[in-house]
């Protein structure tokens, strides 16, 4: 294989962008560490996610992406054997802090799932399920809000005639964009998004990386995704992870027009991965 | 390519080429799975019909047929016959006996009284006693006794002889006067001779009563009472039931009015006087009969109604029961006004002759067994064969009518298995399981009703008890426990689930029975603290702070809510006496003295029974046979749910049991339902347990005290003694039948109600 720059690298088109300045940072993780009883899977993580941005993280299978992603809700608390070091927080506050209840800390940070897994119910009743558990009982509070992310998620018009459908019912695009509406409908302030798009076709990934673009007005948007086009496309700034260890972390552009380290602009090209 | 290659090369194709061996055994498998598949099926099938075979005869009713009219002398007034009917005899008006054989009409024997100057002014016989009565005209009793001799000769062909043996007449009515009519019964004690006269057209009726005093010699000494008069106060007479114990009288007057009378010892007294028919115009009683068992009679009327009284025990103004004639059925209307109604032997059918009709009816269920033409004379006497596969008519214009009866179930109907039924001696309608006693005379009670009843009892008891924690175990299991643990408990559950249910029974009966019945309360305290020392411990650990709980990993929580509720539990059995003494104290019975015992506190504020093998043990112990198969397959539903789904429900903010609720259960529905389901086709089949954990007392009340008999124990407990054939035997696989049908219905149900909610709730 040639040393030179893969074609693939030049196809790649960076959105530019004049947002991306002067926004604070938002989550901060700071020299986080993450074992999976021995295995350490993270090591030595520092990274700050601005408000109101798209981070996408990237790096080859098995590099923690999905780990590191997971932790910022602690969807990995089920799993046994699991220990960290340094810290989380958002907006100031650790999500370690033994007064936080993980519950409230999932409702400020929602999730998308590699693969769309909406509930046996109706298409209604995903939408709204966050604010019933919640303990939202008022019908007009929930019709609105099950209209208006149904909307942000680009789906109501598709939608809006069968809300009482069950949700299986609808393609592999549409259910992805309903599991969107469904975490954004009890309004986080962070959206984690895991290889959103893995399981669909170009067609419907255009339609959620345009909502990604559009969402990103109201909430943090951390991405990971193995579509370097993709990254390219929707994010403001990129980590490249590599073995657990974060190799790079910069602004989009940078990382993809002028990587600082060679294993960036290896992976980037397409020579491993 | 050249064919020599080909050749040269051995069969280059046969890699692709399916082995004969393969395509053998592909064929033979299906055909084998073929034929299991339909054997199941028709194994199903076959065994329904078998039921239904079994079944089918209860409910055909009778078959009568004519087998001939012998001819016999007009002045016929009354008949007999022998066991088989080959030789009946007439007695003529004037007291001649005349036997005639009924294969061909020929005269057998034709014997005449010497009467000494009397002339025959009354004749009654009685077939199956072999006695005929002749009343004189000075008021005298001539009693005949017909005796059939059979006999053999050499080529071992049965010849039957009949005999008539005259006895002493017996001055019985007032010297001087025609009888008119003259009865004969039979009491333990004594016999009882009655007739008629009358005297300046007002009825006189007179009995003697004739003692039998075995002699020292072995000789049989017979005291005759001084004639007396029964029934003074009987303003007419137009006709008089003897039942054949001599035990009561029914005195019928032309007005309509019955007039009974009960034996005290020296003669008759006065009872009560009912009017059958005083709601009708017209309340004369057409026909009377009594039917066998001499408790019950039935009347005609006018127009053809019928009504069936009985003695039964009825509460008296001043409180106390006695046993008083009432009204316990209203037969179905006759085509005319009755015209007489004869009693069948051995059970409670009756022949009913109206408007030129036949009707065999069964007194106790009303059914119709059978219904036909009547000949053309007026029919006078009507006697069926002590096993009632004849009957025999006189009618008036001299012609013996001779029938034969098919009727293997004469007591079962619909309405004997399903419907409310008021049986004899009952005080009323009731549905009643009763199918054997000791007397002869005892009426079987086949209602299914109390069967189901026990069968539902018993099953809503076991679900009531395994339900809760079987579901609640399988939840727990599938979603909070650490896999380690799910992985032990499984197969221990399953182990459960294979314990023979004779061995549960066993425990129940003769241990847990005995062991809970002193410390009921105690065990209702252990039990009821359970579920608030539960939920008081899941308040307290969400009270504790993060920092302590966190020393718990998820899915260990048990190991200190296990030995908490354990604690609880102990406690509250050892509290039980305390608060028996506290709440159940009552005045002991026996010794006056106040005592603690809740067994004794429940039959005295409620008024019912307790019995210590009652529905509880049973739903208890039925429980367990239940909870392993439920728990399986709820568990299995639960924990086939998929995590994506969990975690996405985590992910928005729900907590567990939210995600467990709104989630995780609805998604395994339908596997939750078939296991209930299963279940609860386990706990309606189930024999064992109840046959061994309760007294089997086919009783309907909802007393959770009290025991039960299911369908299932029903047919284990009574199959073995019951007669191929009989009604008993059919009618316990009428519950079979409807056992099957049952758990048939509740099955489809499920799986229509699984197949709703699976496609309600498809997983992707
Ligand atoms: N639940 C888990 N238990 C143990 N190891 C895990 C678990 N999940 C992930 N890992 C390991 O952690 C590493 C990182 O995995 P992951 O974050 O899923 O990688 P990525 O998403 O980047 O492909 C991998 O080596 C994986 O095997
Ligand atoms: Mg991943």
């Amino acid at each position: 294989m040639p040393a030179t720059m893969n074609p693939a690298t030049s196809r790649i088109q960076v959105r530019p962008s004049a947002e991306r300045e002067g926004r604070k940072d938002y989550i901060s993780i700071r020299d986080y560490g993450f074992w999976y009883g021995q295995k350490k899977a993270l090591d030595a993580i520092s990274l700050d996610i601005p408000e109101r941005q798209v981070v996408a993280f990237i790096g080859p299978s098995g590099c923690g992406k999905s780990t590191l992603l997971r932790n910022l809700n602690r969807m990995n608390d089920l799993v046994d054997g699991i220990s960290h070091e340094g810290d989380i927080t958002i907006n100031g506050r650790s999500i370690y802090d033994p007064g936080l209840e993980v519950i409230s800390l999932r409702r400020r940070v929602g999730m998308v799932f590699q693969k769309s897994n909406p509930f046996p119910k109706s298409i209604y009743e995903n939408v709204v399920f966050a604010l019933r558990v919640m303990g939202v009982r008022d019908r007009s509070i929930l019709d609105e809000a099950c209209e208006t992310s149904l909307r942000k998620a680009a789906l109501w018009d598709e939608v809006k005639d069968r809300l009482q459908d069950s949700a299986l019912g609808l393609s592999g695009g549409q259910m992805q964009r309903l599991c969107i509406a469904r975490a954004i409908a009890n309004r986080p302030e962070i959206l984690l998004m895991d290889e959103p798009c893995s399981a669909l076709d170009p067609i419907a990934t255009g339609k959620i990386e345009e909502l990604i673009h559009e969402l990103k007005e109201q909430f943090t948007i951390v991405i990971v995704t193995h579509s370097m086009q993709q990254a390219a496309r929707v994010s403001d700034r990129t980590a490249f992870f590599y073995l657990g260890k974060q190799i790079e972390y910069d602004t989009t552009e940078k990382i993809f027009m002028n990587p600082s380290q060679a294993q960036t602009e290896a992976y980037i090209s397409g020579r491993f991965g | 390519m050249e064919t020599s290659d080909k050749k040269a090369q051995p069969a280059p194709e046969s890699r692709f080429t399916v082995s004969a061996w393969t395509l053998a055994t592909d064929r033979w498998m299906g055909r084998v799975i073929r034929v299991g598949g339909v054997g199941v099926v028709l194994a199903v099938f076959g065994m329904l019909a078998f039921l239904i075979f079994q079944v089918f005869p209860l409910f055909t009713g009778a078959k009568v047929a004519s087998v001939g009219v012998l001819k016999v002398p007009a002045t016929a007034v009354a008949f007999g016959e022998d066991e088989y009917g080959d030789i009946p005899y007439v007695v003529l008006a004037d007291g001649k006996v005349v036997f005639q054989r009924a294969k061909d009409g020929s005269t057998a024997l034709e014997w005449v009284p010497s009467l000494g100057g009397r002339t025959v002014t009354a004749v009654r016989t009685y077939p199956r006693a072999g006695q005929v009565f002749l009343g004189l005209s000075d008021g005298a009793v001539q009693e005949l006794r017909v005796v059939y001799r059979s006999s053999f000769d050499a080529a071992g062909k049965r010849t039957v002889e009949p005999t008539v043996t005259a006895l002493e007449p017996m001055q019985v009515g007032r010297p001087g006067l025609p009888c008119l009519e003259v009865w004969n019964a039979k009491s333990p004690q004594a016999r009882l001779m009655l007739v008629r006269q009358e005297v300046a057209g007002q009825p006189l009726l007179t009995a003697v009563r004739l003692t039998e005093r075995k002699g020292l010699g072995g000789k049989a000494k017979v005291t005759q009472s001084e004639p007396f008069v029964v029934a003074a106060d009987a303003p007419s007479v137009a006709k008089v039931l003897l039942p054949s114990t001599a035990e009561s009288l029914l005195i019928i007057g032309k007005t309509g009015e019955v007039r009974t009378y009960a034996d005290d010892g020296k003669g008759f007294a006065f009872l009560q006087a009912f009017v059958p028919f005083k709601d009708s115009p017209d309340a004369a009683i057409t026909a009377a009969g009594m039917i066998f068992g001499n408790v019950s009679v039935v009347f005609t009327g006018r127009s053809g109604e019928q009504q069936i009284w009985s003695m039964y025990p009825q509460l008296q103004p001043d409180g106390k029961s006695l046993r008083r004639w009432g009204k316990i059925h209203h037969g179905e209307r006759l085509a005319g006004p009755g015209a007489g109604i004869y009693a069948a032997e051995g059970n409670k059918c009756y022949l009913a002759v109206a408007a030129g009709e036949l009707r065999l009816i069964n007194m106790t269920t009303g059914s119709l067994r059978w219904q036909g033409a009547a000949p053309q004379g007026a029919i006078t006497q009507v006697a069926f064969a002590g096993n009632y596969d004849r009957f025999t008519a006189l009618s008036a214009d001299g012609q013996l009518h001779r029938w034969t009866v098919v009727d293997h179930h004469p007591e079962s109907s619909w309405s004997a298995f399903f419907g409310k039924i008021w049986y004899e001696g009952a005080t009323e309608p009731a549905y009643t399981w009763q199918s054997s006693a000791g007397s002869d005379e005892f009426e079987a009670k086949y209602s299914l009703v109390p069967l189901f009843y026990g069968t539902v009892k018993g099953t809503i008891y076991a679900l009531l008890f395994a339900l809760p924690i079987a579901l609640t175990a399988a939840v727990y299991v599938s979603q909070f426990l650490r896999p380690e643990y799910r992985q032990v408990i499984k197969p221990v559950m399953e182990i459960m689930a294979s314990l023979p249910s004779v061995v549960l029974g066993f425990l129940a009966g003769l241990w847990l029975a005995p062991l809970v019945d002193p410390r009921l309360v105690s065990l209702f305290c252990a039990i009821g603290i359970l579920a608030p020392a539960a939920l008081s411990a899941g308040f307290l650990w969400s009270a504790l702070p993060q920092r302590l709980r966190r020393q718990v990993a998820p899915g260990m929580e048990f190991l200190w809510l296990l030995p908490f509720l354990a604690l609880c539990a102990w406690a509250a059995w050892q509290a039980g006496p305390a608060v028996e003494a506290a709440l159940f104290t009552v005045k002991d019975s026996a010794s006056g003295l106040p005592i603690a015992d809740f067994r004794e506190w429940w039959r005295q504020t409620t008024g019912e029974t307790y019995d210590s093998r009652n529905s509880l043990v049973v739903g208890f112990v039925m429980g367990f046979a239940v909870i392993p198969i439920v728990f399986t397959i709820a568990e299995d539903a639960l924990s086939n749910v998929p995590n994506s789904l969990i975690s996405g429900s985590l992910a928005l903010g729900a907590s567990r049991w939210q995600t467990v609720w709104s989630v995780v259960v609805p998604t395994a529905i339908s596997g939750i339902v078939s296991g209930v389901m299963i279940g609860f086709g386990r706990a309606i089949g189930e024999t064992m347990i109840v046959v061994m954990a309760t007294g089997n007392t086919a009783v309907m009340d909802s007393n959770p005290f009290s025991g039960m008999r299911t369908l299932s124990a029903n047919i284990a407990v009574e199959l073995p003694e019951a007669a191929v054939g009989h009604t008993h035997y059919r009618a316990l696989f009428l519950g079979a039948c409807c056992l099957f049908l049952l758990t048939f219905v509740i099955n489809t149900l499920a799986e229509v109600l699984r197949q709703r909610l699976r496609e309600r709730y498809k997983v992707v």
